[in-house]
Formats: C-alpha cells, sequence, structure tokens
C-alpha cells in the first residue's frame, strides 16, 4: 500500500479559503490528503500552528494568503510573507525538507489553481515519504 | 495591399432598391438559413459585406448575387430587417448594369419613368413602322397569304434581326462577366478542361432551374410553387420565342391548326400566362418575401408579357375565326409590344435568364477549381490575407 | 490538552445527495457520537432548511446542549444562519462551528471511502475546537449622524442630495474649483441624447443653496481617523503648498463616500494612433470640448468630409488595461448621429471590436445608427489598425488601415478627423485615496466593494462606502444608482443610531504584556494604543478588525484573538489530522 500524506491546509478566509469553495462548486477534484483549517488572515498564522501540525502527525503544511496587494486587511500577508520562509529556514535547520512547507498566494477566483497545488503538494510529499518527526516521535494518529 | 473602401457606393445603390443593406449587423443568420451557401459562396453575407464597405472591384467580380433565387428565407430570418434578399436582387440589377457597356442598364433601374418612356417610344416607333410596312405592301385585311399584311417571311428576317442585336447585346454582357469573375481579374487560375467538363450544367440551369427547387427545404408543400410558376413562365416564351423564330409561318398559316407547332404554342401560352398571372398576383398582394419589393423593372416585364401573351391568344383566336381585320389589328399590338419587350432583354433584370445559369456554371468551375488548389493539386497563388 | 465538560451537539447534513452521494454520513454520525463531549450527534437531509433548523434549536432547549457543531457546506455559505438559530434558541450564536464536507470534501473527492475518512477527521476538529468556544457578545456605539462625500462629480452631487434631503449634515469634498466632475466635460449623453449641462446644473443649483451640505472646493482628504459612526476628517485646501497658509479643517462624521471618479486614458501611449503627432487625430475629451463650443472642425478649420471613430483606446487589450471601459460604444454612437445632424454629408465609419450594446435603449440606439449609414467596421481584439497621412492625390487627410474581420479584407478607410474613444483608468490620486480611508484596490486601480455581486457600494472597512467609476467604469444610470444606494445604506444606519460593533476582536492580557510595542506597528488599523503610564498595550476593541497579525507576533503570548485563540486552533489542528 503505497503512502498516504497528511497534509494541514492553513487557508486565509477571505481570498485562499473562497478559492478552495470555488474549486469545491467548479466540482474540480483534487486528493483527499489535505484537510483544511480557517483563519480570517494568514497574518494569523502563528509559526506554533505549523510546528504543532507536524508533531501531531502532518507530513506537509499548506499556509495560504491572499495575494500581495490584495489582503483583506491590507498588510496582512506582508507579514506571512516574511514569517514563513523565517520558520521555513529553521525547520530546515531542523532536518525537516523544504517541501514540507508551503507558502502561496490564492485569490478567491483560483479554485482550480487551489486543485493544481494541492495536487503537487501532495505528490512532492508522497516522493519524500513520512515526515519524520512523527516517526521520531512515534504521535502517528493512524496509527492507534 | 489594402484596399480603399468607397462609402458612396451604398448611395448609389439605393437606387437599384438596396435600401436597408445599411442594417445588418453580420449576425450571419442569413448565410446559415441559405440552402446554396456553401464554403466558397458565403452569401447572402459575403455580398453585403462588400457592398456596406463600398468594394466596387469586389463586388464587380462576384458571382455570389447569381447562385440566388430569391425564395426570400434570408429575409425572413433576418433580426434587424436588413432585406439581404432584395439586396442579392439589386446587386443583380447591378451587376447587369456594370455588365452592359452601353450604360443603358443603368438608366433603365435608376429611372423606371426613363424605361418606361423607352418602352413607349419603341412601342410607337414599331407601330408606325409595321402600320406603314403594312399598308405600303399589304391588305389590312389579309392576314396570309400573297397580299398578307404582315407576311409570315418578313416577319420572319425581322425576328431573325431582333434576335441577333439581342443576342449580341446579351452575349456582350455575358463575356464581360466572365472577364471580370473568371477571367483577366480573377484571383483563381481556372484550367480550361473544367469548362468542358461542367458545361452540361448550363442548360441544366436553363432549363431545369432545380437549384430554386431545392431553395425550399421546409416545405410542406410538395412543390415549391415559385420555382414552377417561374418554371412554367420561362419555358413559356422560350417556347414561344422558339416557335415564333423558326415557325412563324406555320402559325401564320391557316386558318386551318397545324397541330404539330400549335400544340407546343398553347402549351407555351398557358404556361406563359399562368406563370405571369400566378407572379402579378403575388407582387400585387406581397403574399411571399420575395414579392414585398417590386422594382419597376419587376412590373415592366411583367405587365409586358402579360399583354404579349394576351394579344397572342386573342390574335390567335380572331384569325381562326375570320376576324382577319381585327386579327391584323391585335397583331400590330402585339408587335407594338414585342418589340420593346425583346429589345429591353439585356439592359433588364431579363437578362438574368442567360446570366443566372452562367453564374451558376462558373460558380461550379470555379469551386472546383478552389478545391483542387486548396487540396495543393493546382499550383499556389497568392493567399488573400485573411484576419 | 485539558478536556472540558460540555453537552456538544452535531449535525451533519446530506444536502440532499450533494454530500450523501460521496460521504457515508451514517458512519461520520456514528464515529463523532463516540467522542468524549457529544451528546446528540444526528444525520439530517437539509441542515439549513427550516425543519432542520428546528432540529437545532429544539435539541439545545431538550437536551441542554451547550455547543453545536454542523457539518455541512462551507461557513461561508451558513454560519450566519445557524449562529442565528443558536441565538433563537437562547444560546450565545459564538458557541458553534461548522465543517466544510461539501465544497471542500463531497464536492472535490471521487473516493468515498477516503472522503468519508476525511468527513470524520473535519467534524471531529471542529468538535473539539468548539470545546474551547466563549460566548461574546457585540458592542453597541453611537454613530454621528454627519457624512463625508469625497467627489462633487455626478455621483457625488446625487450621494450628498439623497442625505441632504433626508434632513442630515453632508460634507462635500472636491479637489477641483467647480462641482460637476467629468461630467461636466461633456456636451450630450447617450442613448437619449440628453444635455449633460441639463443633468448636472439642477443638481448644484440644489447643492449650492442647501442648508445641510457644506461645500468644500478646491480641498482635499488630509486624514482620517476613527471607526464606523465615529471618524474624524481632516481636511486641507489643495490650493496652497505652504503648510503654514493650508487651512486645515477638522470634522466629525459617521460615514464616509467616496465618488472621486476616474480619468480618462492618456491616448500617446498607443503610439500607432498618433495622437499627439497627427493634428486631426483627437480623443473623446477633446470632440466633446468641439461639441460643446458648437462647431466640428479639423485643425485647420475645415469642415470635415470623413470621420473616423475608433472603439477601445487603452481598453481590452492585454498592453493597456484588458478590462472594458463600458461606456466608449455608446458614447461613439452618440457622437456619430451628433455628427451626422451637425453635417449631415460626412461620410462616418466606426471602427469597433465589438458592439456593447448592453442597456436600456442602447440596440435600439445602435440600429438608428445603422440607419444613418455609418460604415461599421470590425478589428479583432489585439490587432491595431494604423492611421498614416494621407497622400497630396487622396481627398482626405488620413488613410486607416485595418484587418476588417466581417469581410475579411484588409482595408483602407479615409479620413478627415479620427476620433479616438479612450477607456476609463483609475485616477493617479486613487492609491492615497484608498490608503487614507482603508480601502483596497484591485489590479487595476479601482476601489474594491465588499462583494462583487451583493455588496456592491459597501467596502471590507465599516462606515467606508464606494460608488461611481471609481469603483469600475460605468454609465450615468449605474453611478447614479450606487451613489443613491450608499445614501440610503447610510440613512439606514443613522435611522438606528447606534453601531453593533463586531465581538471578534484581540484582546491583550496586560498582566502578560511586557511592553515591548512589536505589535502596535504591525496593526494595519491603528488599533492598538501604548499607555505611557502603564506602560502596556492596549487594543480598542471597536478598531480592531480580527486579522490576528498581532497575537501571531507577541512574543510574550499576551494577545488573545477571540474566537481564534491558540488552543481553539490547536485543537483543531489535532482534531483534523486524527
Amino acid at each position: 500500500m503505497s503512502f498516504e500524506p497528511r497534509i494541514l491546509g492553513i487557508l486565509c478566509n477571505w481570498c485562499s479559503y473562497a478559492g478552495a469553495d470555488l474549486a469545491g462548486t467548479s466540482r474540480i477534484h483534487y486528493p483527499p490528503n489535505i484537510r483544511v483549517i480557517r483563519v480570517m488572515c494568514s497574518a494569523r498564522v502563528d509559526p506554533t500552528f505549523v510546528v504543532k501540525a507536524l508533531v501531531s502527525g502532518a507530513d506537509g503544511v499548506l499556509i495560504c494568503g491572499c495575494h500581495p496587494g490584495d489582503c483583506h486587511y491590507s498588510e496582512g500577508n506582508y507579514k506571512t510573507m516574511r514569517r514563513i520562509p523565517l520558520l521555513k529556514k529553521v525547520l530546515t535547520d531542523l532536518g525537516v525538507e523544504d517541501d514540507r512547507v508551503r507558502l502561496e498566494w490564492i485569490s478567491a477566483s483560483e479554485g482550480q489553481r487551489f486543485a493544481d497545488i494541492v495536487k503537487d503538494m501532495t505528490e512532492r510529499i508522497r516522493a519524500l515519504g513520512p515526515s519524520r518527526i512523527s516517526a521520531e516521535l512515534d504521535v502517528d494518529p493512524r496509527e492507534k | 495591399m489594402a484596399i480603399r473602401v468607397n462609402p458612396k457606393i451604398i448611395d448609389d445603390l439605393e437606387g437599384y432598391g438596396a435600401e436597408d443593406v445599411q442594417l445588418c449587423y453580420h449576425c450571419g443568420n442569413c448565410s446559415a438559413v441559405c440552402p446554396h451557401a456553401d464554403e466558397f459562396n458565403v452569401f447572402p453575407r459575403r455580398p453585403m459585406r462588400y457592398l456596406q464597405m463600398g468594394l466596387e472591384r469586389k463586388l464587380e467580380t462576384s458571382l455570389e448575387p447569381w447562385l440566388c433565387y430569391y425564395c426570400g428565407q434570408c429575409s425572413d430570418q433576418c433580426p434587424r430587417g436588413a432585406e439581404p434578399g432584395e439586396t442579392m436582387m439589386s446587386l443583380r440589377r447591378w451587376l447587369i448594369s456594370r455588365y452592359d457597356i452601353t450604360g443603358i442598364a443603368r438608366l433603365f433601374f435608376k429611372s423606371t419613368k426613363v424605361e418606361l418612356a423607352a418602352v413607349i417610344i419603341v412601342a410607337l416607333l414599331t407601330g408606325i413602322f409595321f402600320l406603314g410596312f403594312g399598308f405600303w405592301q399589304g391588305d389590312i385585311n389579309a392576314y396570309d397569304g400573297s397580299n398578307a399584311f404582315l407576311p409570315s417571311s418578313f416577319i420572319h428576317n425581322f425576328d431573325l434581326a431582333l434576335g441577333f442585336l439581342v443576342a449580341l447585346f446579351i452575349g456582350l454582357s455575358a463575356f464581360r462577366f466572365w472577364w471580370f469573375s473568371m477571367g483577366g481579374k480573377s484571383a483563381v487560375p481556372i484550367p480550361w478542361w473544367l469548362y468542358i467538363k461542367k458545361i452540361y450544367l448550363l442548360p441544366w440551369h436553363f432549363f431545369t432551374q432545380k437549384r430554386f427547387a431545392d431553395c425550399e427545404k421546409e416545405t410542406t408543400r410538395r412543390i415549391y410553387l415559385p420555382w414552377l410558376a417561374h418554371l412554367g413562365l420561362m419555358l413559356g416564351y422560350v417556347t414561344m420565342l422558339f416557335i415564333v423564330m423558326v415557325f412563324v409561318k406555320q402559325l401564320q398559316a391557316g386558318p386551318e391548326i397545324n397541330w404539330s407547332v400549335h400544340v407546343f404554342g398553347y402549351l407555351a401560352s398557358l404556361g406563359l400566362l399562368i406563370g405571369a398571372v400566378y407572379m402579378l398576383r403575388g407582387r400585387l398582394k406581397k403574399n411571399r418575401t420575395q414579392y414585398q419589393r417590386s422594382h419597376g423593372s419587376d412590373w415592366i416585364f411583367l405587365v409586358l408579357l402579360f399583354i404579349i401573351a394576351l394579344t397572342g391568344v386573342t390574335q390567335h383566336i380572331l384569325h381562326r375565326s375570320g376576324l382577319l381585320l381585327a386579327a391584323n389589328i391585335v397583331y400590330i399590338v402585339h408587335l407594338m409590344v414585342v418589340v420593346p419587350w425583346l429589345l429591353r432583354m439585356p439592359f433588364t433584370k431579363w437578362a438574368h435568364m442567360f446570366l443566372r445559369p452562367l453564374g451558376m456554371y462558373f460558380s461550379a468551375v470555379r469551386n472546383e477549381a478552389l478545391a483542387r488548389q486548396k487540396s495543393g493539386i493546382e499550383t499556389t497563388v497568392p493567399a488573400r490575407k485573411v484576419a | 490538552m485539558e478536556s472540558r465538560e460540555c453537552k456538544i451537539g452535531v449535525y451533519i447534513c446530506n444536502c440532499g445527495t450533494n454530500i450523501a452521494k460521496v460521504v457515508d454520513c451514517e458512519a461520520v454520525r456514528e464515529y463523532i457520537s463516540e467522542l468524549p463531549q457529544v451528546a446528540i450527534a444526528r444525520t439530517y437531509k437539509y441542515m439549513c432548511s427550516n425543519p432542520g433548523q428546528e432540529l437545532i434549536i429544539q435539541d439545545i432547549k431538550e437536551q441542554g446542549l451547550d455547543r453545536v457543531v454542523v457539518a455541512a457546506c462551507s461557513p461561508r455559505m451558513h454560519e450566519r444562519t445557524f449562529r442565528a438559530a443558536l441565538q433563537t434558541a437562547g444560546l450565545n450564536p459564538y458557541m458553534f462551528e461548522m465543517a466544510n464536507i461539501r465544497e471542500q470534501c463531497s464536492w472535490v473527492h471521487d473516493d468515498p471511502q477516503a472522503a468519508t475518512e476525511k468527513a470524520k477527521a473535519l467534524t471531529q476538529a471542529a468538535v473539539l475546537r468548539v470545546a474551547y468556544h466563549e460566548a461574546l457578545e457585540q458592542m453597541m456605539v453611537d454613530m454621528c449622524p454627519n457624512t463625508l462625500v469625497i467627489g462633487a462629480g455626478i455621483a457625488g452631487l446625487t450621494a450628498a442630495l439623497e442625505l441632504a434631503d433626508a434632513g442630515q449634515k453632508v460634507y462635500l469634498l472636491d479637489k477641483q474649483d467647480h462641482l460637476g466632475g467629468n461630467l461636466a466635460r461633456v456636451d450630450l449623453t447617450a442613448p437619449y441624447l440628453d444635455s449633460a449641462r441639463d443633468l448636472l446644473t439642477e443638481r448644484i443649483t440644489r447643492v449650492k443653496t442647501s442648508d445641510n451640505i457644506e461645500l468644500l472646493l478646491n480641498s482635499r482628504l488630509q486624514e482620517l481617523k476613527g471607526y464606523v459612526g465615529n471618524f474624524s476628517a481632516t481636511l486641507v485646501s489643495v490650493d496652497s503648498d505652504d503648510p503654514e497658509e493650508n487651512k486645515a479643517q477638522k470634522i466629525e462624521v459617521g460615514n464616509v463616500i467616496v465618488c472621486t471618479g476616474y480619468k480618462e486614458f492618456p491616448a500617446e501611449r498607443v503610439t500607432h494612433f498618433g495622437y499627439g503627432k497627427l493634428p486631426n487625430v483627437i480623443t473623446s475629451f477633446d470632440f466633446e470640448k468641439m461639441l460643446r463650443a458648437g462647431r466640428i472642425e479639423c485643425k485647420d478649420g475645415e469642415i470635415p468630409n470623413y470621420v473616423a471613430i475608433i472603439h477601445c483606446v487603452g481598453s481590452r487589450s492585454p498592453e493597456y488595461h484588458g478590462y472594458c471601459s463600458r461606456v466608449c460604444c455608446m458614447t461613439a454612437l452618440k457622437y456619430v448621429h451628433e455628427i451626422k445632424s451637425a453635417i449631415p454629408s460626412c461620410y462616418v465609419s466606426d471602427l469597433y471590436i465589438d458592439m456593447h450594446a448592453f442597456g436600456k435603449g442602447h440596440e435600439d440606439f445602435y440600429r438608428r445608427t445603422s440607419e444613418v449609414k455609418t460604415m461599421f467596421l470590425m478589428f479583432g481584439k489585439g490587432d491595431h489598425p494604423i492611421i498614416r497621412s494621407a497622400g497630396p492625390k487622396d481627398d482626405c487627410q488620413m488613410l486607416i488601415e485595418v484587418n476588417e474581420q466581417l469581410s475579411g479584407e484588409v482595408i483602407e478607410i479615409p479620413a478627415d478627423l479620427v476620433i479616438l474613444m479612450v477607456g476609463m483608468e483609475a485616477r493617479e490620486d486613487a492609491t492615497e485615496t484608498a490608503r487614507l480611508v482603508n480601502i483596497s484596490q484591485d489590479k487595476d486601480g479601482w476601489f474594491i466593494e465588499s462583494h462583487p455581486k451583493l455588496d456592491p457600494v459597501a467596502t471590507t472597512t465599516d462606515g467606508i462606502y464606494i460608488a461611481g467609476t471609481c469603483v469600475a467604469p460605468k454609465d450615468i444610470p449605474d453611478t447614479v444608482a450606487q451613489a443613491r444606494a450608499a445614501a440610503g445604506r447610510i440613512l439606514a444606519k443613522i435611522a438606528k443610531g447606534k453601531i453593533a460593533v463586531d465581538a471578534i476582536y484581540a484582546e491583550i492580557n496586560e498582566d502578560a504584556c511586557s511592553g515591548c510595542r512589536i505589535c502596535n506597528e504591525l496593526c494595519p488599523y491603528s488599533a492598538i494604543e501604548f499607555d505611557d503610564e502603564k506602560k502596556r498595550s492596549h487594543v480598542l476593541s471597536v478598531m480592531c478588525k480580527a486579522c490576528g497579525a498581532c497575537v501571531a507576533a507577541c512574543p510574550s503570548g499576551a494577545i488573545k484573538g477571540r474566537h481564534f485563540t491558540d488552543q481553539q486552533m490547536f485543537a483543531q489542528i489535532e482534531g483534523v489530522l486524527r
């Protein structure tokens, strides 16, 4: 049985979550490996969320916000734009592969793009294999 | 090479009957519904476009107006009321004027009064001439024989001369037609043997007008009446003309009836009368799309033909009843109408009698040449720049 | 994660077959009902329907539920519906969470087993999250009934009058020294050929004589502080550069309507039309000047025999602006009529890509233009008609070469005068305006409305409304409609008297705050104040929009994002990765 990655998606309410909804209304299919939670703005994404996810069994985390310039709260995504790359640097030093944490800008009209990104990310993480963090911490909920 | 548009052409065409062509906004419904439009001949929309833009050269060299029988379905479908059917009719009138080198056609189409005046003048001249001739060499009470008022041999020669004159002018127009559309100015090189291969189409279209019958695709009746009426009318007067040209002696001999000739005459007259009445009635009542608009030239042709048929039949009856004086008078009247009617042929709508079958024949030839070119059999010509 | 004592009701919607076709709702229900704290788990055909909501209300009353989870469509769809149902049952509306098992599950996955597993996870996440929800209350604040209208074009004049006629005070602001905006530059309007002056004069007179409207010409907005119902605006005059001389005026308003309008596309950018080089190539506004002066003529004073009008200059083109400027097609036809009535012998050609005759009376207007024998010529999108000077033998000044689409020919059109239908674009000061009132611009510079279909005059910033062409190109009827709509919305709010401020905002725990002030600069709404005495930061909850930027940034973890707390997020993350 091939490995099925588990990906957490954190989507901002105004753009990316709406975009994902649009993929739904357009019936554009993508792999079911992603599970989404909603925040009002991608700026709310605390780095600890990402770590919590990786420690709780996620093989990857996808953070989505509005395109720069289009943030519903004017500047929120600029903060995300600084935070997440910084976080990834730290994580890489800790041995987490770069592809596991991904930041994307998705507008409310980009349903197809959301689906494409999810497909792409699922395949990349499938190729990487299960996250070593959950393996080493022995917290894979699937094994419960 | 860019073609200059000419916004004045559309004003010119108004005189020929195209009053609403500027309303066309090129939805293409007309070409879609036309039973005879195909990939090479996109009509009526393409000629309407050329007309709107005043592309004179393109119009002059166009075959498409001749592929149309004015079934009127395009005008029925037009959402804007741009009258594509009538526009095609107007273009035919315009083309006839262009092919005609004398300029008489243009005059006639532009002004019905001028045409009427010409007809009347020629009629009067004819009347005076024949009256004079008759009185000078014959007896008004004699219909045939040695001192006939209008001897058949003279009439025969007169008819032939008239026919020759008419043939000359229509032949000239036909040649110019060919030259414009297929000859020197054509963009497609036509191999000569294609003309021979397709030559059977000429008599086919001339005598059956089958394409006209094919116009009615959605018919509820089994026979498309306008086609039948048109065919009856045309075969009627063609037969009559032939008989009169060749067998006028047998016609005038009598009072016994030469059945082998006369039976054709009767059939022809019947066809003529029925066809003429049908069309006149149609135009008066405007009961079909193609009869909604009537140009002066449409009326003159039908009315004159009707009078000819009537006088011809009357004269025949009078002759066979022995009322020879009356018969001769009616004969004069008959001739007074026939002569202008025949003479105007190359300069009026009636020229379509030859030009339309020619157009269809040319189109078949050109279509095949284009098809061959498209599939690469012929050598290439400079391609027209397409958007 | 410590567990809490609560009674959660979970409702799994079938949504007809939308969800039930792929997700095994009964299996989800069974799984969820086993979870601790779940008092009851049900499935139902249509949860958003009246009986569906009744189900929830009844269970709350009978079973004593204190929290509710609905697994159904997107919360963007029905969160409001179910929150209202909770409120009806006497429960705080924020004790509710939705799991999106339709748009983000049954509609996008075809493997029923995987989809069902995912639905279970999403619902469990919602259950774990809702256990940490707190009852939140909305605040009511007073509302100032004054309104600031920025821009005194047709939109601003209309909005101001609408408010003033209802007895409310309006401050009408404009940078220019006269009223009327772009409409004052126009002669007649399409399709009925009314005079623009007639449309404006009546309004301008009434504005000038109204007691309720304070007119501030030659002025601009320098600063806008506050929040909906309680704005404080600083206005300065545009005349003087000297800050000392600038008469600054502070006004108190409850709402703002932005009607700053558009500017025309600069035709010189389209070099193949030769605007600025060929003397008789003019723009639509240049032509309007000619029309208002009463004489259509070429540069040398001669009457033109041929006029050509070109559509879509600067619009519908990847090189300039991709959008359609909406008004130019009908305006072009209006020009045809004006030219033909002034110079009947003139030949007019109209070069268009498409004829946008979308509105009332437009198709008839188009037809009438055909009747006067306009030569309509179509060129392709992205294609370039090229204008050049004609030769000495030609009977015209210029020739336009076009790849004409309806005939398939490359043609040349004579023209003595060429009118370029320049499109609309966002004003250069639009960015500054947007920044001042805290609204966003889209990629073309137009202001973004709250919802493109359902909320076209409001913005995501409460209290700031937008109307007219500053939102997107539109014609006069739509502009007036939007101006009146914005005014109407404000009047409705004024009638209510008080404003409800959203219960979701950020809160600083002063004991935990270290006074580092990192959050102060982060807030886009300047909603965080620093108390110099206490040396602590403090959130002005009425101004906070709950973006959460400060919550994530606080190094002390002192800021709590209400309804999006770390606890709630963690619970949800755990649940979703089961």
